[in-house]
């Protein structure tokens, strides 16, 4: 093991992922900050970028510059009421309200320490879970697969604060495009039109740009500007938070234990674990009523939770190449991309791999003390930046980023495609997180799906037939079915009801 | 762009059959049973009963309405919308990259890139003081980053860049 960790340590300790590391940790500071541009589309314009790193340095940027991102939402939540990222939507309020009582400085400061503190605790949770969940997820055939994957997209349709149903459609269109293309079973064109370009499929990269990115412009065509932020001088950023942290340790437990919980989850990320955190925070707290009024306690809970959920969000991606979340199925992505194919096997075989990614989480957040009090210092004049001048750059960003995927106008075609649908999706109920996790893992529940039917002849029985299959797919089948027997629940109770008051 | 459920529900309705059409007539692989056209039919299937339920309302109630933030004082409310032709402005930034994909090439990446920052520019609210300057300069800032750092080919067209 103490081989294996010097190897990952002089993995890390290049030139090249230092300063890539430093370099993606203040964009993701930057992105994540200014309102309306979220943690996701800050990964997803990044990896036209990864494609001129080496493996390890293209990981480090989507490390950094997702945890950076996730933490940095918190301040124009605390000082405009905006929410940088959803995830930072729970408590924004809140956050807020200290703003308002003269506690910027506490409400940013326990943003950026609990954080930190969060972050790595996700990365324990990380290096502790994967090795014995490897173990496990070798005796897996490909029944388990198929299972195990519908049931991450599943949890991503169940975690949707809109519609289930539309959830579940939305996951069907993102399945629907990803068997766009001629890597089928049969190796025919599908759904191509004869178009050569479709050949290839559709790459999720440009299909998330534009959904994130693309729609996001889209929408800000149509919505009036967020306010000025007003002129304000902060004082000491961590003062105060050693007390908090004394005050509040076991809230702070509670959040870091919920948020790996929940990033371990396919398919639920970092907004439903703040989420989670600060109604788990209100619930359990011995002080109800100062909650919304400007209140630290929540923050606490809820900051350590969403970025505790970041790093164990990575287990079921790298175990089984099912992402925890959006950001999570960029970097799949990415990972495929540099060779570093998902799996159990990536930790017997890459093991050096591994403990860079682990070591370059703990130095992320580390890093995020430092970098995030000087980002919390000038965030003032980045936030004075007006959405006219910031936009413009994000499409030409989208542009080029999508044009450099596959040096390939057509990435462009598909970003402004996606783009249209992201928007005409988010518009009308239909959550597009659920889409895209439907494309990106499209071809794994196809082939575990198709190779296991070929095995099994064509027929269903041995799906069901061994016992972790058997309880995986009871699952699934219970999520896709839960809204519909809810509805029956509804329509049939108060028929009941009326029955007995007439008779 | 909101639409009535049971249009987006029947436009589901529709893509899946075609969905499941689509992959009904493919060929099989011989010799196996299962092929290419086992995954859109059970994906086109399950799409059109989700549009089904959608149509009939199932999953509604568990929707939850957009939370308004209420405005602060002295914090002017936004103009409402002037005319039906306003939610087209939404169609701007992907008319904008199609025009990338028609002009790179004849124009160059400098004058396409200038002409899409200045239009959503303008389009947010910027004035041309402000709007002017940042299409002028931002195109050579991200040719610097993508075409000279990354090696990204960038067309020159009609105005190659200094470097």
């Amino acid at each position: 093991m103490l081989k294996t960790l010097i190897d990952a340590l002089a993995l890390i300790s290049t030139w090249e992922v230092i300063i890539a590391m430093f370099a993606a940790s203040v964009y993701g500071l930057v992105i994540g900050s200014l309102p309306g541009l979220s943690a996701t589309m800050a990964t997803a314009l990044l990896v036209p970028v990864t494609f001129y790193l080496s493996p390890i340095a293209a990981i480090a940027t989507i490390v950094a510059a997702s945890s950076m991102a996730i933490f940095s939402g918190d301040i124009p939540g605390a000082l405009l009421r905006i929410p940088g990222t959803p995830a930072s939507a729970a408590y924004a309020d809140e956050a807020y309200a200290m703003t308002r009582k003269g506690q910027a400085e506490l409400a940013l400061g326990a943003g950026v320490w609990f954080s930190a503190v969060g972050g790595i605790a996700g990365v324990l949770s990380l290096m502790i879970l994967a090795p014995p969940l490897a173990e496990i997820a070798l005796s897996f055939s490909t029944f388990e697969y198929f299972w195990l994957a519908l049931l991450g997209l599943m949890c991503a349709t169940l975690v949707a604060r809109s519609s289930p149903v539309k959830a579940i459609a939305g996951m069907f269109l993102g399945l629907l495009v990803s068997c766009i293309g001629i890597e089928n079973p049969g190796g025919v064109p599908r759904f191509t039109f004869g178009i050569t370009d479709l050949f290839g499929g559709i790459e999720p990269i440009p299909a998330l740009v534009g959904v994130f990115a693309v729609a996001q412009v889209m929408r800000a065509m149509l919505t009036p500007e967020p306010p000025p932020l007003p002129r304000r001088k902060f004082g000491s950023i961590m003062a105060g938070q050693w007390k908090l942290t004394k005050k509040y340790h076991w809230q702070m437990t509670r959040g870091n234990i919920v948020g790996i919980i929940i990033g371990v989850l396919p398919g639920a990320g970092a907004d439903m674990a703040a989420w989670v955190s600060y109604a788990m925070s209100k619930r359990f707290s011995k002080e109800k009523e100062k909650f919304g009024t400007g209140h630290v306690e929540g923050l606490v809970e809820a900051g350590a939770s969403n970025n505790a959920s970041i790093a164990s969000g990575w287990v079921p991606s790298l175990l089984f190449g099912i992402p925890g979340d959006t950001i999570a199925a960029i970097a799949i992505g990415v990972l495929y991309m540099k060779g570093l194919n998902p799996g159990p096997t990536l930790f017997t075989e890459k093991a050096s791999s591994m403990y860079a990614i682990y070591l370059m989480f703990i130095i992320a957040n580390i890093l995020m003390i430092p970098l995030g009090i000087a980002m919390i210092r000038v965030a003032a004049y980045i936030l004075l930046a007006p959405r006219s001048t910031v936009m413009p750059i994000i499409m030409l960003c989208c542009a080029v980023g999508s044009f450099a995927i596959g040096n390939n106008m057509f990435g462009v075609v598909t970003v402004a495609a996606f783009g249209v649908i992201g928007y005409v999706m988010e518009a009308n109920g239909y959550p597009v997180a659920a889409m895209v996790l439907g494309i990106v893992m499209g071809t794994m529940v196809e082939q575990a799906f198709v190779t296991s039917l070929i095995k099994s002849d064509g027929s269903i029985l041995p799906f069901f037939e061994r016992p972790v299959a058997a309880i995986l797919a009871a699952m699934a089948i219970g999520a896709l079915l839960w809204p519909v027997m809810v509805w029956v629940w509804r329509k049939v109770k108060p028929m009941q009801t009326a029955a007995a008051t007439t008779r | 762009m909101r639409l009535p459920d049971s249009v987006t529900g029947s436009f589901l309705v529709v893509l899946g059959a075609a969905a499941a059409y689509g992959g009904y007539i493919l060929p099989p692989v011989p010799g196996q049973p299962v092929g290419p056209n086992v995954f859109p039919l059970v994906i086109g299937t399950g799409l059109a009963l989700c549009g089904l339920a959608i149509v009939f309302g199932i999953g509604h109630s568990f929707e939850e309405e957009e939370e308004l933030v209420p405005l602060e004082d002295g914090q002017a409310a936004a103009p409402p919308p002037q005319s039906k032709l306003y939610g087209l402005r939404a169609l701007l930034p992907p008319a904008l990259l199609l025009f990338y994909v028609f002009a790179a090439d004849r124009l160059g990446f400098i004058i396409t890139a200038a002409i899409m920052v200045y239009v959503t520019s303008t389009a947010l609210g910027a004035k041309w003081k402000l709007a002017l300057p940042l299409a002028a300069l931002s195109p050579f800032a991200i040719h610097l980053i993508f075409g000279k750092l990354l090696r990204v080919p960038l067309p020159a067209g009609l105005l190659p860049t200094p470097w």
